[in-house]
């Protein structure tokens, strides 16, 4: 199996061979049969849950009995919640740690996987992945447990090396968050790396020929040959991992019950905690539109930059 | 200009053969730490879930477990509904990475073969949802299903996987690539339906990219926890993630089950990933690197 860059040759590629089964199919409902399924899905569990999630938003409701419209009272309370703005401040953390930290590792194991020669390279690659196979509430469950202030593994490490150890991982407000990146670090770089190699790979080796002959150096070669080709993985990757981070859920639930203080406190959790701890489902519908408005606009607005999602005409 | 850089080039490189081994040395250390590390949370709890209670945070730590037990085991699936669990999560993913792959395939074939009016807008409408975070569906999915009689674990624990935009996307790109029009013109020339084209013909060509889709969606929903949270609330109807959830936050969080439960959890995840681990890897890229 290949991988193909997206431009203008693989749009027009794929126009041409539309072109060749059209006529024949002009009057068909073959194309809108193979495509309902989906779309039935689609509207009954995507479209209206969203639509209701808007309405929802417009009223206060305990979960029982009728919602009681309110306006947009939602979300002037949610503009002077403090919770609500630690939660989005948090989340902002979350995204930079993945868009800032996991993905430039990403790429730099990347590249080193890419090496010339390097012996094995399957195998390494399955290695790295191999933590995002991993149930994100598994991978909770063992982090806790390394990072457990008395008897974790990571101060057991620490306090085998430099004789300092107690540091509580999970109970300081920085520290927790730099907890939970870390975990990120661990869960999504080997996955990411994948994307990374498929697209290094895919770079034409006369592209590093010509680039030798003139003379570039590593650096060089890297900004004038590698990064530009790469652009279109580099997309990808930034705006998965910008999805990914802005619902973060399972670490913070289960690491620190968003504390303390709610210094971990992400979006997801402020809109679980509202709905099944609080009953203040109106409340939580809110809080969600807000999130569907920034993530959804913002990877709108990154496909537009970035070209994704142009595959296709 | 050209001819004297290269040839400085070259002299720079036979000069530094010797520098290449040392770098090769540092690349490959490298990349054994870096698999230490990503190896090392997992074989801890591998190794923590043959030790007793006591000796899980033994300082300093033991890798190789001393005395060896296979008591966590034994306690999770004799005290524990952890087989309960395990077919829980087991049955739910695989009806819902079946109906998933079969709905992807259609839909990827449908976008990839064939010119309609109004493609572009519904590629672009399925492409969108993938920047829809599921805590925005999270409270109103929840609401209708309660209230429409459709909360029953069977049925609304499959929901969320079955119309993935990913595997769509997935799908129309590896068909684009390796589904060539002249088999399906003449399989209509021979007057086949377009549904008899589709399973006869489009289908036994996608095997290597709907096993990968399978994997993915298994996952995915195997290792699912924020909506089984959400969603059961009867314990005899546990998915994995929730059961496991239960040993960690009980009053005394019992490390040694977690462990072993940890251990039996990610097996079938991880032989499933191993076995199936090219088609995945290349399956995921052949979709995310085009763009």
């Amino acid at each position: 199996m290949t991988t193909a860059i997206a431009g203008p040759a693989g749009t027009t590629r794929e126009r041409a061979h539309a072109n060749r089964t059209a006529p024949r199919l002009k009057q068909s409902r073959a194309p809108y049969l193979f495509i309902a399924p989906f779309y039935v899905l689609y509207v009954l569990f995507m479209l209206v849950p969203v639509l209701v999630s808007l309405w929802l938003s417009l009223t206060e409701w305990v979960g029982l009995g009728t919602p009681h419209w309110v306006g947009l009272r939602n979300y002037r309370l949610l503009a002077t919640d403090v919770s609500f703005h630690r939660a989005l401040g948090n989340t902002g953390v979350f995204v930079m740690i993945a868009v800032f930290v996991v993905v430039p590792l990403a790429l730099l194991i990347a590249q080193a996987l890419n090496t010339r020669g390097l012996r094995v390279r399957d195998l390494w690659r399955t290695a790295y992945f191999v933590p995002i196979v991993v149930s994100p509430i598994i991978v909770a469950l063992i982090f806790g447990l390394i990072f457990d202030r008395q008897f974790g593994l990571l101060n057991s490490v620490l306090r085998a090396l430099f004789g300092t150890g107690g540091v509580d991982w999970l109970g300081d407000p920085g520290l927790a968050k730099v907890s939970i990146g870390l975990v990120m670090l661990w869960r999504w770089t080997g996955y990411l790396t994948v994307f990374f190699l498929a697209g290094l790979q895919a770079v034409p080796k006369e592209l590093y020929e010509a680039a030798a002959l003139d003379g570039a150096g590593r650096i060089r070669t890297f900004t004038t040959v590698t990064l530009p080709a790469l652009k279109p993985v580099t997309a990808f990757v930034v705006v998965t991992s910008f999805i990914g981070a802005a619902q973060i859920f399972e670490e913070p639930y289960l690491l620190t019950g968003g504390g303390p203080s709610e210094s971990t406190l992400s979006v997801t959790m402020f809109i679980y905690r509202a709905a099944f701890q609080r009953q203040q489902f109106g409340y939580a519908a809110a809080a969600a539109v807000v999130l569907f408005v920034l993530v959804f606009g913002l990877s709108q607005l990154f496909n537009r930059l970035l070209g994704i999602g142009r595959a296709t005409s | 200009m050209s001819a004297t850089t290269s040839a400085t080039s070259i002299r720079a490189s036979v000069r530094s053969s010797a520098g290449a081994r040392t770098r090769r040395g540092l690349l490959y250390l490298t990349l054994v730490l870096l698999l230490l590390a990503f190896l090392a949370p997992l074989v801890w709890a591998l190794s923590g879930s043959f030790k007793p209670r006591g000796d899980i945070f033994a300082y300093p730590p033991k890798l190789v477990p001393d005395p060896f037990t296979l008591h966590n085991y034994r306690a999770l699936i004799e005290d524990q509904p952890f087989a309960r669990w395990f077919v829980m999560s087991t049955v739910v993913a695989v009806v819902a990475t079946v109906v998933s792959v079969f709905v992807c395939a259609l839909a990827g074939y449908g976008f990839a073969k064939f010119r309609f009016a109004g493609k572009r807008l519904l590629f672009g409408v399925m492409f969108s949802s993938l920047s829809i975070p599921f805590a925005v569906i999270l409270v109103p999915l929840f609401v209708i299903l309660v209230k429409t009689g459709l909360g029953s674990p069977w049925f609304a624990l499959i929901v969320p996987w079955v119309a993935p935009a990913f595997g769509i996307f997935m799908m129309q790109q590896y068909i684009v690539q390796s589904v060539p029009d002249s088999v399906l013109e003449a399989a209509r020339i021979d007057g086949a339906s377009e549904f008899g084209i589709f399973r006869r013909i489009v289908l036994p060509l996608l095997r290597p990219s709907l096993g990968a889709l399978a994997v993915w969606t298994f996952l995915q929903s195997y290792n699912s926890f924020l909506w089984p949270l959400v969603l059961v609330s009867d314990s005899s109807q546990y998915t994995l993630p929730l059961g496991l959830q239960t040993l960690f936050v009980s009053e005394q969080r019992q490390y040694d089950l977690v462990m072993a439960g940890a251990v039996l959890a990610v097996l079938p995840a991880v032989a499933l990933f191993v076995l199936l681990r090219k088609q995945l890897l290349e399956g995921l890229s052949t979709g995310a690197v085009k763009g």
